[in-house]
C-alpha cells in the first residue's frame, strides 16, 4: 500500500486559484495533519490567511487545521484560539490526544477566567462566548454519556452552578452524586464563598428530593452556618415517626462531632422550648415524666423516665385511647429533651467519658519507669512526667498514678504546681457534672486567702477550662467571677485560659470585656493568657476585635503579651481563608518578629486544612526568607495546619526543609509532619521523622519525638514495626543519664502522647464528615506554643478524639450489639503492656474481689485491664503463667470481662481473620474500613458509619433490651471524688497520706509470678 | 469504464489538442476543471485508496500534472510551475509498484532542478538531488542541471551561459534565459563586495550588458543604492557593522548581587 511521503503536494494545492481545490487540500491536510505537521507548519501563514479570508466558505476547516498544527507544535494557547475559530468542527467527543488536550486546555482556560473574579462587569462579558460554547458542549456530552461525576467536577471547577444542578438532577444515582459533590466542594473548592454557593445549591437540590438525606443536608447547613434551617429539619423529624426521631438524634450527634459550639448553641436556641403540658389535660403521668426531662439532664433517671414515655407511645393502640393526653405530644416533648441533651454535647461527652473510663488500657509501668529514671531535681522532666501522665489518662478520670505518688508529686512548685493542677483537668476532661467539685479543693475560696498557693488556684481554673472545653455553659459564670475577684496575676492567667477554653468560639461580649480589662493591666503573665484567651473566645469570627488587639500589641512593651495577642489575633481569623488576607498581610509585614510569627499562625489557621496553594507558597517563602528563627520555625510548622486534610502531601513538601542547616526549620518540619499526619501512622511521615529523632540539636530531637508520637498514636507494632523501635528508643532516651533535658522531656511527652487517653484516643483534626474540628485544630495550635510556655502543653488534650464505635438505641442507651471487624485482631489490638522488669511488679496483679457495690465495679474495670495485660504477658511467657493467672479468676468475672472487652483471648491458636466487636468498641481509624455489620442482628445502624456515635434501629422492639455500660457513670462519680481529695492533700504539701491510703485498692492476693 | 474517468480522459484529450495548438488560455481553463475532477478520485494521493481503476486514474492524473508542469513553463509562470510540480511529485515518489515510471519523469525533475538554480535556492536544489537515486544522475537531464550548478558555484559563469546551447529538452530554454539573470545578480553581488567603484564600461562588460542603457536600467531596477557619476559606478559599502554593544554593567552587577543574596538565604 502506498503511503504519501510528503504533504508538499497538498500544500501546493492550497495556492491553487480554484476554491474547490483549496478545500480538497484542506480536507486532506486535516486528515493527515498528525503525519505532516512539521511540513505544514511552514505553511501555517497560508492557511491562516485562508481562515482570515472572509470570502472563503470553509474558514472553520482552515482554523481547525491550524489549530491542530499548533497543537503539535506545543503552542496550546494559539491552538486553542484557532480551535475556537473552528466552531462546531472541533469535535468534543473525538477520541484523540488533540481533542483531549485541547478540551482540558479549554476547561482550564474557562475555569481560570471564571475563577479570577473580574474587577468590573464588562470583564465578565469578556469570557469568549465560543469558549463557553465548547465547555457547555463538553458538559452536555458528559451528562448525555452518563459521566455525571466528570460533569460535576467540571461544572464545579468552571463555576457553572446551573450545569452542576443539571448534572446532579439528571444523574442516575442522585444520592451518590450529591455526596460526591459534597466531597468535591470540600476537597477541591478553595474559595470559601464559592464553596458556600455550591453547598447552598446542594441543599436546594436535597430539599427537592422525595426522601431527602437529612444527614448530609445538615452537614451542609452547618458549613453554611444556617442554624435556622437545621433547627427546622430537626423539629420536623422529631415530630415524625420513631425512625425519623432516630435520624434526628443521629444528625445531632454528627453535628456535635464537628465541635462548633456557637452553631450548636444557636440550633438549640431555635428549637421550640418545651411547652408546659397544657393543664386542661391534666394527666398525672406525663406531668411526672416531663419535669425530669425538661431539666435537660440526660442522666440515668431522666432517660429511664423517657423510656417509660416511649414505651407508652409504642403501645399506642391499646393504651393511647385510655389516656387523655395525646401521646404524640408526650413523645415529642421527650424527643425534644433528648435532642437538646445531645446538641448540648453533654450526651456525647458523657458517653465518651464512660467509654474511655471502661476501656482504659494505659500502662502504668511505663510511667513508673519514667518516674524512676527521671532525676528528682530536674523540674522540667518532673513536670513533663506529670504531663505525660495527664495525657495518658486524658478523659479517663483514672488518676491512680497521682494517688500512688503523692509525695513525689508534691515536688512541683510554682508554675510546675500550676501545670500539675491543670493536668487534673486533662484527666477529668469532659467530666462536666463533677468537674467543679473535683477541683474544689484547689479553687480560690471566696474572699478567703488561706486556701492554697495562687499557682494551684490558677491551675485549677485552667483545669476547669480544660474539663469544660467548648462546653462551658455551666462553668462560664464561675470562671468570670473568679477572674474578677482576683488580682494575682497567676490566678488571672489560669482564669483567662480557663474562660477562653470554656467559652471557645462563643464571641461573648461580656467575657471579652472582662478579659480585656486583665489585658489592660499590662502584666506580662496575665496579659499573655488574656491575649490567647481573647483569641479563643473569638475563634473564627474575624471580628473587629482583631485590630483592637493588634493596636495593643504595638503599644505594650511585654514580649509575652505581644506573643499572646498575636496568637489570639491568629485565632480570630480561623477558617476565614481569603477574608483574612488583609490581616495576614498586615501582620506578616510588621517590623516586630513576634507579630510576624503571629502572622504565620494566622495563615495556618485561616487556611487550615485547605491545602491552599497560595498559603503554602507564602509559608514556604517565609520559611526560607525571614530573618527571625522564630518566624521561620513557625512558618514551617504552619504548613502542617494548612495541609492536614492531605497528610500524604506534607512529608514531600517539608522533606527538603527537614534537611535544612537551621535547626529551627528542622524543628518546624518535624512538628508540621506531626500535626498534619497525626494519627495516620503514615509510612513516609515516619521515614522523614526517623532521622530527626537522632538530630544533633536537642530541641529538634524533642520536636521529632513528639511529632513521631503524634503520627504513631494508636498504631501498634504489627502494623508498623517501627512503632516498636520507637518505643524502645523512647525508653532508652528516658533511661539515659547523659541525655539532654530537652530531648528527655520530648521523649517523656512522646510516651504520653503515644498512649494517650488510655490508648483509646487519637489525634483527629477532621471529623468523619471531613469538616475541620475546630477545637482540635485550636488545641494543637496553642499546644505548639509550648516552646515558650510549658503549661500550654495541656491544650493537646483538645485534639484527642475517642476511637470508638458507640451504638445507641432510641433511649440513647448503649444496647448490646455485635459487629464484625474483618481483619486479624492483632493488627489493631492494644499494644502489649511492657513486661515488669522484676518480679516485684507482680504486686500489681489483680484482686479477685467482685462485689456489686459501685466501688468494686470501678475496680472491676481495672481488673479486666490487668487481666488482659496478664494474659498478654503470659502469652509470651508460657502456659504456666497463664494457668496460674487464670486460676485466681472466678468464672463469673471472666464473663464480665468478656463483655467489657473482646480482645482476643488465645494467642496459641492460629489467628482468626476476623473478630467480633461488642458495642461500645474501640475501632481505630485504620480499622474502620474492615468494619462490617452483621446481617440479621437485632439492631440496624441508622447510617453505616464504622465509628463514632451511631443510632441503632431496633428491629425487635418488643423484646427487652440488654444494655452495656449501664452503671459506669455512678462508678465514675465516686471514684474521682476520692482522688480529688487525696491529690488535694498532696498538692498542699501535707505529708499525711494516710487518708489516701485508706482509699487505695485492697492489696492484691498473693500471687507467684513464674517466668 | 468509469464515467468519471471517461469524463476526465475526454477533457484531457481536448486539453492535449489545445496544448498542441498552443492555445494556452483554453489549456489553463481546462486544466483547472481537470484538477477539480481529479479531487474526486479516491485512489490519488494522499489517500491512495485501492480502487479497481486505480492504475488508470493514477496514470491519467500523472499525465495531466506532467502536462500542467510543461504548460506552466510555456506560459512562463513560475508559481504555477512550483504548484504543479509539487502536486506531481507524489506520483513519482510514492507510486512505484502501482504504475510504471513515466518517461517524462527525469526531464521534469531536471526542469525543477533548473528552476531552483534560477531562483538561487541552492539548499533546496541539493535536497532534491539527494532524494534521487544515484543512477538518475547519469540521466542527461539531471546531469545537465548538476553540471550547471557546479559551474555556477565555481564562478565559471561563461560556462553557465554557454550551456544554453546544449539543452537536453526544448522546455529548458526558458529557464536557461532566466539563469543568465541569476548569474548577473551573482556578479553584481560580488562586484559590490570586491570593488569600491567600477568604470561604466567595465561594469557593462562585467555584467554582460550590451548597452549602457541596459546597465542603467538594471541599476535603477535592482540596485538603486548604486551611484553613477564621473563615468563610474560607485557601490555603496554595506553599512558599517554596528559597534559592539555596550556591556550592561549595571544590570550585571545587580544580578550578581541578587545571586549572592539568594545564596545566603538558601536553606
Amino acid at each position: 500500500m502506498a503511503v504519501v511521503s510528503s504533504a508538499s503536494g497538498l500544500l501546493a494545492m492550497l495556492h491553487e486559484p480554484h476554491p474547490e481545490l483549496k478545500l480538497h487540500a484542506l480536507a486532506n491536510l486535516n486528515s493527515h495533519v498528525h503525519l505532516f505537521w512539521p511540513e505544514i507548519s511552514t505553511s501555517v501563514p497560508t492557511i491562516e490567511s485562508l481562515y482570515e479570508d472572509e470570502e472563503f466558505n470553509q474558514r472553520q476547516l482552515a482554523a481547525l487545521v491550524v489549530s491542530k498544527v499548533f497543537y503539535y507544535l506545543g503552542e496550546l494557547n494559539d491552538s486553542l484560539s484557532y480551535a475556537l475559530g473552528a466552531g462546531p468542527l472541533f469535535d468534543v467527543s473525538e477520541d484523540s490526544d488533540y481533542a483531549h488536550t485541547l478540551l482540558a486546555k479549554a476547561l482550564d482556560e474557562y475555569a481560570s477566567l471564571k475563577l479570577n473574579p473580574s474587577k468590573s462587569a464588562d470583564e465578565e462579558a469578556k469570557v469568549d462566548p465560543r469558549l463557553e460554547a465548547i465547555v457547555e458542549r463538553m458538559l452536555d456530552k458528559c451528562i448525555l454519556d452518563g459521566k455525571y461525576q466528570q460533569a460535576m467536577g467540571m461544572a464545579v471547577e468552571c463555576r457553572r452552578l446551573d450545569k452542576l444542578e443539571e448534572a446532579i438532577t439528571r444523574s442516575d444515582n442522585l444520592h451518590g452524586a450529591l455526596s460526591y459533590c459534597i466531597n468535591l466542594s470540600h476537597q477541591f473548592v478553595n474559595h470559601r464563598e464559592y464553596r458556600c454557593e455550591v453547598l447552598r445549591l446542594l441543599v436546594k437540590i436535597y430539599q427537592r428530593l422525595p426522601s431527602p438525606d437529612y444527614l448530609s443536608i445538615c452537614q451542609c447547613l452547618m458549613f453554611l452556618n444556617d442554624p435556622e434551617a437545621v433547627a427546622n429539619i430537626l423539629e420536623k423529624l422529631l415530630s415524625g415517626t420513631k425512625d425519623d426521631a432516630l435520624l434526628a438524634f443521629q444528625i445531632a450527634f454528627d453535628l456535635v462531632e464537628n465541635e462548633n459550639q456557637a452553631f450548636l448553641l444557636n440550633v438549640r436556641n431555635r428549637l421550640p422550648t418545651l411547652r408546659p403540658q397544657s393543664p386542661s389535660q391534666g394527666n398525672p403521668s406525663p406531668e411526672s415524666t416531663l419535669p425530669s426531662s425538661q431539666n435537660g439532664t440526660v442522666g440515668a433517671d431522666s432517660s429511664v423516665a423517657a423510656e417509660d414515655v416511649h414505651m407508652n407511645v409504642d403501645s399506642q393502640t391499646p393504651n393511647g385511647n385510655a389516656r387523655v393526653v395525646d401521646p404524640n405530644e408526650v413523645a415529642y416533648a421527650d424527643r425534644l429533651a433528648k435532642i437538646k441533651g445531645i446538641l448540648s454535647g453533654e450526651m456525647s461527652i458523657q458517653l465518651t467519658l464512660q467509654f474511655l473510663y471502661s476501656h482504659n488500657r494505659s500502662d502504668l509501668l511505663i510511667l513508673k519507669t519514667i518516674k524512676q529514671s527521671v532525676e528528682m531535681r530536674n523540674s522540667v522532666c518532673h513536670s513533663a512526667t506529670i504531663c505525660a501522665n495527664a495525657i495518658m489518662h486524658a478523659g479517663t478520670t483514672v488518676d491512680t498514678f497521682l494517688r500512688e505518688n503523692l509525695e513525689w508529686l508534691s515536688r512541683a512548685t510554682n508554675w510546675a504546681k500550676f501545670s500539675a493542677t491543670a493536668g487534673l483537668g486533662v484527666i477529668h476532661r469532659g467530666h462536666l457534672q463533677q468537674g467543679r467539685s473535683l477541683m474544689a479543693p484547689y479553687l480560690p475560696q471566696n474572699g478567703a486567702v488561706g486556701g492554697g498557693s495562687p499557682y494551684s488556684e490558677g491551675g485549677a481554673l485552667y483545669a476547669l477550662g480544660l474539663i469544660h472545653a467548648n462546653h462551658g455553659e455551666g462553668i462560664k459564670q464561675f470562671l468570670r467571677e473568679s477572674l474578677r475577684n482576683t488580682s494575682a496575676e497567676v490566678i488571672q492567667h489560669g482564669a483567662c485560659l480557663g474562660l477562653g477554653l470554656a467559652a471557645l468560639g462563643t464571641a461573648d461580649e461580656e467575657i471579652y470585656d472582662d478579659i480585656k480589662n486583665v489585658l489592660y493591666t499590662d502584666s506580662a503573665v496575665a496579659g499573655e493568657a488574656a491575649g490567647i484567651s481573647m483569641g479563643l473566645l473569638m475563634v473564627g469570627t474575624a471580628s473587629e476585635k482583631a485590630s483592637e488587639m493588634l493596636a495593643y500589641a504595638h503599644e505594650t512593651q511585654h514580649e509575652k503579651i505581644i506573643r499572646g495577642l498575636s496568637l489570639g489575633i491568629a485565632l480570630t481569623v480561623y477558617g476565614r481563608e481569603e477574608e483574612a488576607d488583609t490581616l495576614i498581610e498586615q501582620m506578616t509585614r510588621d517590623q516586630d518578629p513576634i507579630l510576624r510569627y503571629g502572622g504565620m499562625y494566622a495563615l495556618a489557621l485561616a487556611y487550615r486544612g485547605t491545602a491552599n496553594n497560595k498559603a503554602i507558597h507564602q509559608l514556604l517563602h517565609f520559611a526560607v526568607s525571614d530573618v527571625s528563627d522564630d518566624v521561620r520555625r513557625t512558618a514551617v510548622l504552619a504548613l502542617g495546619f494548612v495541609l492536614y486534610s492531605e497528610p500524604e502531601q506534607t512529608p514531600r513538601i517539608v522533606s527538603l526543609l527537614s534537611e535544612s542547616y537551621n535547626p529551627h526549620v528542622r524543628y518546624g518540619a518535624a512538628l508540621a509532619v506531626g500535626i498534619s499526619c497525626a494519627g495516620t501512622g503514615l509510612s513516609e511521615a515516619i521515614s522523614l521523622l526517623e532521622p530527626l529523632t537522632s538530630d544533633v540539636v536537642d530541641f529538634v530531637r524533642q520536636g521529632a519525638l513528639i511529632a513521631m508520637a503524634m503520627v504513631m498514636i494508636q498504631t501498634n507494632e504489627s502494623c508498623d514495626s517501627r512503632v516498636g523501635t520507637f518505643r524502645r528508643q523512647l525508653e532508652k532516651i528516658i533511661l539515659d543519664k547523659h541525655e539532654d533535658t530537652m530531648s528527655k522531656m520530648g521523649a517523656i511527652l512522646a510516651s504520653g502522647i503515644l498512649d494517650a487517653g488510655g490508648r483509646n484516643v487519637t489525634i483527629k483534626l477532621l471529623s468523619r464528615t471531613k469538616h475541620d474540628k475546630i477545637t482540635a485544630v485550636v488545641g494543637l495550635a496553642v499546644f505548639s506554643q509550648f516552646w515558650y510556655w510549658y503549661p500550654l502543653l495541656y491544650f493537646i488534650s483538645l485534639a484527642f478524639s475517642p476511637t470508638a464505635f458507640i451504638g445507641l438505641n432510641y433511649d440513647l442507651k448503649v444496647p448490646k450489639f455485635e459487629f464484625l471487624s474483618h481483619a486479624k485482631p492483632s493488627l489493631f489490638e492494644y499494644p502489649r503492656a511492657i513486661t515488669p522488669p522484676t518480679s516485684t511488679s507482680a504486686a500489681r496483679l489483680p484482686t479477685a474481689v467482685l462485689s456489686t457495690t459501685a466501688k468494686a465495679k470501678a475496680r472491676a474495670k481495672k481488673d479486666a485491664e490487668q487481666k488482659a495485660s496478664l494474659e498478654k504477658a503470659s502469652g509470651g511467657e508460657g502456659s504456666s503463667g497463664s494457668a496460674s493467672g487464670k486460676g485466681i479468676k472466678s468464672p463469673e468475672k471472666d464473663a464480665d470481662a468478656m463483655q467489657v472487652d473482646s480482645a482476643p483471648e488465645k494467642k496459641a491458636e492460629p489467628e482468626p481473620s476476623f473478630e467480633i466487636l461488642t458495642n461500645p468498641a474501640r475501632v481505630v481509624p485504620a480499622q474502620e474500613k474492615y468494619i462490617k455489620f452483621l446481617e440479621g442482628s437485632r439492631y440496624v445502624p441508622v447510617k453505616p458509619a464504622p465509628s463514632g456515635f451511631i443510632l441503632l434501629k431496633d428491629l425487635q422492639p418488643a423484646e427487652a433490651e440488654e444494655l452495656a455500660l449501664t452503671d459506669a457513670p455512678s462508678a465514675v462519680a465516686t471514684n474521682p471524688n476520692n482522688s480529688g481529695s487525696t491529690t488535694a492533700t498532696a498538692q498542699q504539701g501535707s505529708g499525711s497520706s494516710a487518708m489516701a491510703v485508706d482509699e487505695e485498692p485492697q492489696p492484691p492476693q498473693p500471687f507467684e509470678y513464674t517466668s | 469504464m468509469d464515467p468519471q474517468l471517461r469524463e476526465v480522459t475526454q477533457l484531457f484529450e481536448r486539453f492535449k489538442a489545445a496544448f498542441l495548438r498552443s492555445d494556452f488560455d483554453t489549456c489553463t481553463n481546462l486544466l483547472s476543471q481537470l484538477k477539480v475532477l481529479l479531487t474526486k478520485f479516491p485512489s490519488l494521493p494522499p489517500s491512495f485508496q485501492r480502487t479497481p481503476n486505480a492504475v488508470e486514474e493514477l496514470t491519467v492524473a500523472r499525465d495531466i500534472y506532467e502536462h500542467a508542469v510543461v504548460l506552466s513553463v510555456k506560459t512562463e509562470d513560475q508559481d504555477a510551475f512550483e504548484r504543479d510540480f509539487f502536486q506531481l511529485k507524489p506520483y513519482y515518489t510514492d507510486t512505484c509498484g502501482i504504475i510504471p515510471p513515466s518517461p517524462q519523469e527525469y526531464p521534469i525533475l531536471g526542469l525543477n532542478l533548473l528552476r531552483l538554480l534560477v531562483q538561487n535556492r541552492i539548499a533546496e536544489f541539493h535536497t532534491e538531488l539527494e532524494l534521487l537515486p544515484s543512477s538518475a544522475l547519469e540521466n542527461p537531464c539531471i546531469k545537465h542541471a548538476v553540471e550547471l550548478e557546479q559551474s555556477f558555484m565555481e564562478g565559471a559563469y561563461n560556462r553557465v551561459l554557454s550551456a544554453r546551447q546544449t539543452v537536453p529538452h526544448e522546455t529548458y530554454v526558458y529557464f536557461m534565459d532566466l539563469l543568465a539573470k541569476t548569474v548577473r545578480d551573482e556578479i553584481a553581488g560580488c562586484s559590490e563586495k570586491a570593488y569600491d567603484y567600477l568604470t561604466i564600461n567595465d561594469a557593462k562588460k562585467m555584467l554582460m550588458f550590451s548597452s549602457e542603457q541596459e546597465l542603467f536600467q538594471y541599476i535603477t531596477e535592482e540596485h538603486p543604492d548604486w551611484e553613477t557619476k564621473n563615468g563610474c559606478v560607485f557601490f555603496q559599502k554595506a553599512k558599517e557593522s554596528q559597534p559592539s554593544k555596550e556591556i550592561p554593567s549595571l544590570q550585571l552587577i545587580n544580578q550578581t548581587l541578587s545571586y549572592a543574596r539568594e545564596l545566603e538565604r538558601i536553606v
